[in-house]
């Protein structure tokens, strides 16, 4: 059974990032000021205040922080087993991003500090007329 | 003594109230809150003309406190929170009430928790509405959505960091049972062995199913008043030492590189100073225990033990009865029942005041309570309480 992955809810702090996404491009909000980046965007750099930022583009590589393996379906219509990852990215040490995994459905290929690559998914909606992407993480062979 | 905190031991608790736990309770969370009040107010041994204020925390699954104060009759409502938020609030509302008191705000304030959590809105369900949180959307994609499956990506860190084991996790769900068997309120009641534990069903890799509080429906009601007039009521006062708020990081919060420590490692200190206490002070712990993982934790965090070594502290009995810090003393969110934290309130009462039973902590005069300990909800809360002398 092909379960349909939910379809991210927007907002107009979120709606440009997921837009990349969808065009498969992996960016995070900037600092001009400190050069911190933040995610998720927010209007305000939590490191020194400066109200001005820009989207750049990330390398993509990241490490495993941490996983899950569902093995119960909440009351919804999960996929089981299926594994989240939750990525450190290669840019900063506190940029924890939650993914898809593109590998083993019950994650026995992960550990943490493992070296990944970022991904994309496009998302099949149930009218068929989505155009949005989600994270979806493999590992890396450098 | 100079020095004194302003806040430490102005406030009492006078009173505490319980609905029944159960898994259906057949009625709104307005009627399980004004139970809960009416029996604290009744153990208090004041009318509800006396409440001039209220106080909540929820999460968009129960009743408004406004309407709660209108309920008992209240024509001015000199104090009146709705806090939104789970179980990081439930010190800090309890908290906020005893400052609003301390500070002549209002004079007596009834604080509680009502959920139809079993019945009605579940928690661990996905069927319900997106929570009012604007960071869902970036988990709700890859059906990571539940309080088990975030609790488990942090858990999972912390014990990757660690070397803690599902054998470490059984210790302390067994231990909590143990203390269920002597709690006639708990909804678990039978032993649990490691074997049953380790056998139980895996819910969300690394939690199985005795890892997990229980949903449960039920209210629990707390009444605030000054120490003075609470020294007049029915029963011996328990003393707000000292409260505290602390942490800042949310699921994905910027600022944080490390999943294996929480908020409450940095509110702890002020907690602990604000009552002029070291962690040697405290003779039972009533820590927020929605998963096992964060037991171990707040042991840490709240310098019972070194980062590393709650499970050595669990694993030598110290938590248990009779130990020299038992730990969830009603058997916990994971045995007596899930009320987002205000049934650790009224076990930490019920202990300090002497009246619980097959499990008193012999001797108990200082008790810590806590909210849960900051992961996803971006803060913590907690209380430090004493018997009145």
């Amino acid at each position: 059974m092909n379960i349909k992955r939910p379809i991210p809810i927007t907002d107009l702090d979120s709606v440009d990032w997921w837009s990349a996404v969808s065009r498969h491009e992996f960016v995070c909000a900037r600092c001009s000021d400190c050069n911190v980046w933040r995610w998720p965007a927010r209007a305000i750099c939590g490191a020194c205040g400066s109200m001005t930022w820009e989207w750049q583009e990330l390398t993509g590589n990241g490490t495993i922080a941490s996983w899950i393996v569902n093995r119960h379906g909440f009351g919804g219509a999960f996929p089981l087993p299926s594994t989240v990852v939750l990525v450190r990215l290669a840019e900063q040490d506190d940029l924890l991003l939650p993914g898809g995994w593109a590998g083993s459905a019950d994650g026995v290929d992960l550990s943490v500090g493992l070296s990944v690559v970022v991904g994309f998914e496009d998302i099949e909606s149930e009218g068929g007329d989505s155009d949005q992407a989600v994270l979806s993480w493999g590992p890396r062979h450098d | 003594m100079s020095g004194t905190h302003p806040f430490r031991d102005r406030t009492a608790i006078a009173g505490i109230g319980r609905t029944d736990y159960s898994k259906n309770s057949g009625v709104s969370t307005l009627t399980l809150a004004l139970r809960a009040i009416r029996a604290a107010l009744d153990d208090a041994g004041l009318a509800t003309s006396d409440v001039d204020g209220v106080a909540c925390h929820r999460v968009g699954d129960s009743v408004q406190a406004t309407i709660v104060a209108q309920s008992l009759g209240i024509k001015d409502i000199r104090f009146h929170l709705d806090l939104f938020g789970g179980g990081s609030q439930s010190a800090w509302t309890v908290g906020l009430a005893a400052q609003a008191v301390a500070a002549g705000v209002a004079d007596c304030i009834v604080c509680w928790r009502s959920i139809n959590a079993r019945s009605g809105f579940r928690m661990g369900g996905t069927g319900r509405a997106a929570p009012d949180s604007i960071e869902f959307q970036y988990q709700s994609p890859y059906w990571f959505a539940t309080p088990p499956q975030q609790f488990a990506m942090y858990g999972r860190a912390y014990m990757d960091k660690y070397g803690v084991t599902s054998e470490d996790l059984g210790r302390v769900a067994i231990s909590q049972r143990e203390f269920a068997t002597l709690n006639p309120r708990a909804m678990m009641q039978a032993p649990l062995s490691m074997d049953d534990y380790l056998e139980s069903r895996m819910i969300v890799e690394p939690f199985r199913l005795f890892d997990c509080c229980l949903e449960t429906d039920a209210a629990v009601a707390v009444v605030i008043t000054s120490t003075e007039r609470a020294r007049t009521l029915r029963q011996r006062p328990v003393l707000v030492s000292s409260a505290a708020c602390g942490g800042g990081h949310t699921l994905y919060s910027n600022g944080r590189d490390d999943l294996s420590t929480s908020g409450a490692a940095q509110l702890a200190p002020r907690l602990f100073d604000a009552a002029e206490m070291s962690p040697s002070d405290i003779d039972v712990a009533e820590l927020y225990d929605a998963f096992t993982p964060l037991v171990l934790l707040q042991l840490e965090d709240y310098g019972f033990a070194a980062k590393g070594e709650g499970a050595a502290l669990v694993a030598a009995g110290s938590t248990s009865l009779g130990g020299s810090l038992p730990v969830n003393t009603h058997g916990g969110h994971l045995s007596e029942g899930y009320v987002h934290g205000l049934n650790h309130l009224a076990e930490a009462v019920d202990q300090l005041r002497g009246d619980a039973g097959p499990r008193q902590t012999v001797g108990a005069e200082v008790a810590l309570v806590t909210g849960q300990p900051g992961y996803v909800a971006g803060t913590s809360s907690a209380l430090i309480l004493r018997a009145d002398k």
